[in-house]
Parts: structure tokens; C-alpha cells; sequence
């Protein structure tokens, strides 16, 4: 008959040899909840599969319809969070959550730092307002203000570039009489210089460049 | 005769067993978590390597590619950038045997601030050895460092077995968040200068000035030179690394360390009436800005370093001019518009 008839045959015998697919099998299922000739088919199938096997073979009760009938009886359970989760989410989503599970898992030690896993949480980094004094403002080039230090593409202004491009934060504690390009200049001019000298006076191995670099990048984007 | 041979062989490696596994009790042949960040201070600097290392923090990802050689008693250095825009860079630094405030105090030596105080690292961090990993396919020792008070930062790095190197390092807030993080994702360890890609007569280093910083000398001290600015408050631990006496631009700078982290004060004599008090930050790095009206004279004191904004204000106002000695006198120019 017609393709559709024969690729479900196909795929409930691929069922029956247990191969059939993710998309297969989501298939037959929603063609055995519509009608009932697949149903029929893929019972004869078992019982031939149990006859073959030696099992004995069960006859032709259907529990299907009482189980239905069953689940149907419990509404509370009919859709768990688990299904919902793995429904919506699929395979990945349950991974995830054990890879996730695995990092904490090697991370259950006992000090204060034990419970993080420090590549998973950098999208939520600390916020930086302990005593804010002043309202935040907007710098244009390579400043961006506290309100959006939460943002993880920080790069937003400078669309142009695949590039992240560093970016200092500022607040502001007192009334703006001032020169925002000579603020900049002098605060990139100060934390390239700091970075270069821990350098030179840390023990962070090659540690200070990396912040060197950034810090030299924004200076560079002046 | 074999056989007695074989008996004493395995008695033999039995003891041995046992004084392995009991380690401890006899003056430990395991290595502390101490042991490991002096080792790390060392080899950071002496050893030969080349590798790919990435810096991130807040979203932000940078990689760098980075060469360390030493010939001669000098440290010789190239970094490159991977992405974004093209920048390389050479750096020389003239003495390898150079001891600086911080190797000591992570070496474990006590540093001497006066005749009866000294300051050690375990004052003012906790150790803990974390377990094994693996970082850029090499063996890491995974150590915990957990800062005993609020004015600093903990870190979670990671230390190259063989070679003691530094391969990753996760700056952590109070609250155990990660605010930048450093790590190699490949590394090749030794090396000649050749090997390595410098010229043996670093002569592509000609041009390259030499970095110098403060040593310290047999008196367990920096010699530096005497500033008009006084601390009078630093987060316990901390000490002077280096000081630079003002420069033309006006600007004198210090920096302090507790052996791990490290932060700068530059005093600006004549940019305070230019510049505003405010707080900035670049990935973990603070900088609070302040300003001191002494004397008629407006001074920009800002504190930059990667310490909690808090103990960044703290040491910021306290910065005050010392009473003893006068202002010295405002270099040449004249005060901005």
C-alpha cells in the first residue's frame, strides 16, 4: 500500500529485532495510539517472537486497554517531571544534568570551594556592587556600566568583531567635572601598568600576562 | 639460595612499603601543599617551556601562546596573541637568581617587615590538596587555597607534577564564584633556546628593554627607596614588593604582596583636579580611585589590584601623606585644565 504503511512495517520489525530508531520508534508509537491495525500487528509480532523463543505463548490478552485504562485513573502521575524534562529537553538535557552531577560529584570534598564547579558557573559571576555610592553610568567605548556587568558577551559594543573585547567597568562616586577619554586613558594606564608589575613580583606563574594582555587591549581600543 | 635471596628482597620491599605508607610519620615523603606553590614560584621562572594558555573571565576568552627561555642567567619571553587583534610581544628580564618579596613568602621563608614581625603565607591562607587531574595531558596536583580572611581572594590552581609549573589557576570570590580563570590547554616542558624558536644569541631581544624589579637582599628586605606616602592600613600580610619614586608624568608608584595576590597604589600629584573618585574593574582587577586634597595639592590615590573592592577602599583611604616630610615639590607640570 502506501510508503508510509510499509516504512512502519519496516520499522516495527526493526522494533521487534530491537534497532529500530529514536525516530522509528517515536513513529510507531504514535501510529499504534491512532489505530489499531499496527496495534494488532505488532501483538502478532510478540507472539510469534514468544513462540519462537519457547515462551509460552499468551494467548491473545490484550492488557493494553486495562493498563490504559489504569493509567488513566491517575491523573497525578500521568505526566511526571521526569518525562516532561526529558520530553522537552531530550537527551541532551539529561547529560547534561549528569555530567553536571559528575562534576559535583568529583568536587564533594570538604572546603568552602568544593562545591562549585568553576567552568559551569562563570555566566554568574560575583556582583560587583559591595557599597555602591553612586549611580552607574554609560561610558561609550570599551566602558560599560556596572547595570550590565552581568551580561556574558560583553562585547556588545563592538559588533563588528568576533572578538570579546575587554572591558572596564566603572562607577561613579562623585559629580561628573572630568574628561571620560582621560579617566580611560589613566585607568588602562594604571591596571597595564599593575599587571605588568606583578609580572615581575607575583608567583602566579604566567598568570599576570593574560591580565596584562587585557589590560593593553583596552588600552589599545582608545 | 635463590629463594633466601628472594625472601630478603621482599622483606626488604615490604619496609620500604610500609615507610611509604606511613609516610607521614617519618617527615613526610609526600609533598605539602606548601611545598608545591614554592616549587611553583621556582619553576615558573627557571624552567624552558612553551605552550598555549587561555584567560578568561566573564564570558571573555582570550588565548595566548606563550615562550619562556633561559640562557645566562636571563629570562627571555615571547607572547603571542591568538586571537583578536594581531600582538606579540618580547619581553627580557636580566636575573634569574633574582629573589623578589613574593618568591620568598611563597617559598615559605618568613619576610621580615620589621625586627619583630614577620609574615608568612600559612598565616593568611589554608592549603588543601585536592586530588590529581589532568590539565593540558599532563598530571596535575590540584591544591586549595582558601584565604583565612576577607581581604583576599581564594584560588583553586592547578600544579604540574613533574615539572611544578602552574597550569591552571581559578581566581575564586568569598562566595566561591570564579572570577577569572587561567589555563594551559597544551604545554611542552624543556627545550633549548633554539628549540624553542629564539635566536641563541637573543639577538632578536636587542631592542627589548630589561624589566627589572626590587630583589631582596640578605636582610630578607627590599631595598627601596623612601616614600612621603604612608599605608596606614594594609590587609594583614601584605608587603612592599616594589617601590617606583615619582616619575616625570608626577606618578609614584607602590606595590604590595602577600605572596599570591598583589596589588599596586599609584598617587598622581597633580591629576586629582582631572579625575573623578571612582571604581572601576577589568575582569578580577579592581581599581578604586580616590582623591586627597593636601597642601593645596589635589592627589589622584588609586588602588589597582585583584583583592576585593572592599579592601581596595580600605587601603585607599588610608593612604595619607607622610607628617614627617614635606610634599615634594610638583615635577614640572603645570596642572591640567
Amino acid at each position: 500500500m502506501s510508503d508510509h504503511k510499509e516504512r512502519l512495517d519496516q520499522s516495527l520489525s526493526a522494533l521487534m529485532d530491537g534497532e529500530a530508531t529514536d525516530i522509528e520508534l517515536h513513529r510507531l508509537l504514535k501510529e499504534v495510539s491512532e489505530g489499531s491495525e499496527l496495534r494488532d500487528k505488532w501483538k502478532r509480532y510478540h507472539m510469534v517472537s514468544s513462540a519462537i523463543k519457547g515462551d509460552a505463548a499468551i494467548a491473545s490478552i490484550d492488557y493494553s486497554a486495562a493498563i490504559a485504562a489504569a493509567i488513566d485513573e491517575e491523573p497525578a502521575h500521568r505526566q511526571s517531571a521526569l518525562a516532561v524534562f526529558a520530553g522537552s529537553a531530550g537527551r541532551f538535557a539529561i547529560a547534561a544534568s549528569v555530567a553536571l552531577v559528575a562534576v559535583f560529584g568529583v568536587q564533594q570534598l570538604n572546603s568552602p570551594l568544593d562545591s562549585i564547579a568553576p567552568v559551569s558557573e562563570f555566566a554568574g559571576v560575583e556582583q560587583v556592587n559591595e557599597e555602591n555610592t553612586g549611580p552607574a553610568i554609560q561610558f561609550p567605548s570599551g566602558f560599560q556600566p556596572v547595570i550590565n556587568a552581568r551580561t556574558v558577551s560583553a562585547g556588545g559594543n563592538n559588533k563588528s568583531s568576533q572578538f570579546v573585547t575587554p572591558i572596564i567597568e566603572v562607577r561613579q562616586k562623585t559629580q561628573r567635572n572630568y574628561s571620560e577619554a582621560q579617566l580611560r586613558a589613566y585607568m588602562n594606564d594604571v591596571m597595564a601598568k599593575h599587571s605588568k608589575h606583578a609580572t615581575l613580583n607575583s608567583n602566579q606563574g604566567m598568570l599576570p600576562f593574560a591580565r596584562l594582555n587585557e589590560a593593553e587591549a583596552a588600552a589599545k581600543k582608545e | 639460595m635463590v629463594f633466601s635471596r628472594l625472601v630478603r628482597t621482599i622483606k626488604v620491599a615490604a619496609l620500604v612499603a610500609a615507610v611509604l605508607l606511613n609516610g607521614p610519620l617519618f617527615a613526610a615523603p609526600m609533598e605539602s601543599a606548601h611545598d608545591l606553590m614554592s616549587k611553583m614560584a621556582k619553576a615558573s621562572r627557571e624552567l624552558n617551556y612553551q605552550g598555549l594558555f587561555t584567560y578568561e573571565y566573564r564570558g571573555n576568552l582570550t588565548s595566548v601562546k606563550l615562550t619562556h627561555g633561559v640562557q645566562d642567567g636571563q629570562i627571555y619571553e615571547r607572547i603571542q596573541h591568538m586571537d583578536g587583534a594581531k600582538r606579540d610581544g618580547l619581553r627580557r628580564t636580566d636575573n634569574v637568581d633574582c629573589l623578589r618579596t613574593g618568591d620568598m613568602l611563597l617559598r615559605g621563608s618568613a619576610y621580615r617587615i620589621n625586627d619583630q614581625s614577620y609574615a608568612r603565607l600559612e598565616d593568611f591562607y589554608k592549603f588543601h590538596i585536592k586530588g590529581q587531574g589532568r590539565i593540558a595531558n599532563r598530571q596535575v596536583v590540584m591544591v586549595h587555597v582558601l584565604p583565612k580572611d576577607k581581604h583576599r581572594y581564594g584560588y583553586v590552581v592547578a600544579i604540574d607534577k613533574e615539572s611544578g609549573l602552574l597550569l591552571q589557576s581559578v581566581l575564586m570570590s568569598h562566595t566561591g564564584k570564579p572570577l577569572e580563570r587561567f589555563q594551559f590547554v597544551d604545554i611542552t616542558i624543556g627545550g633549548s633556546m633554539l628549540e624553542l624558536g629564539f635566536d641563541p644569541e637573543a639577538s632578536d631581544f636587542a631592542d627589548v628593554a630589561l624589566d627589572q624589579s626590587n630583589c631582596i637582599d640578605d636582610n630578607r628586605q627590599i631595598t627601596t627607596s623612601v616614600s612621603n606616602w604612608d599605608t596606614q592600613w594594609l590587609p594583614p600580610g601584605f608587603v612592599m614588593a616594589s617601590h617606583k619614586i615619582a616619575d616625570r608624568d608626577g606618578q609614584e608608584s607602590m606595590m604590595f604582596t602577600d605572596g599570591l595576590a598583589v596589588f599596586s597604589v599609584f598617587i598622581d600629584i597633580d591629576k586629582g583636579r582631572s579625575l573623578p573618585a571612582i571604581d572601576a574593574n577589568l575582569g578580577a582587577t579592581v581599581a578604586v580611585l580616590t582623591k586627597a586634597d593636601i597642601n593645596n595639592q589635589e592627589y589622584a590615590i588609586c588602588v589597582v589590584g585583584e583583592i576585593p573592592r572592599a579592601t581596595a577602599n580600605q587601603i585607599a583611604s588610608a593612604i595619607s601623606l607622610s607628617p614627617s616630610l614635606s610634599p615634594s615639590p610638583s615635577p614640572s607640570k603645570s596642572s591640567s585644565p
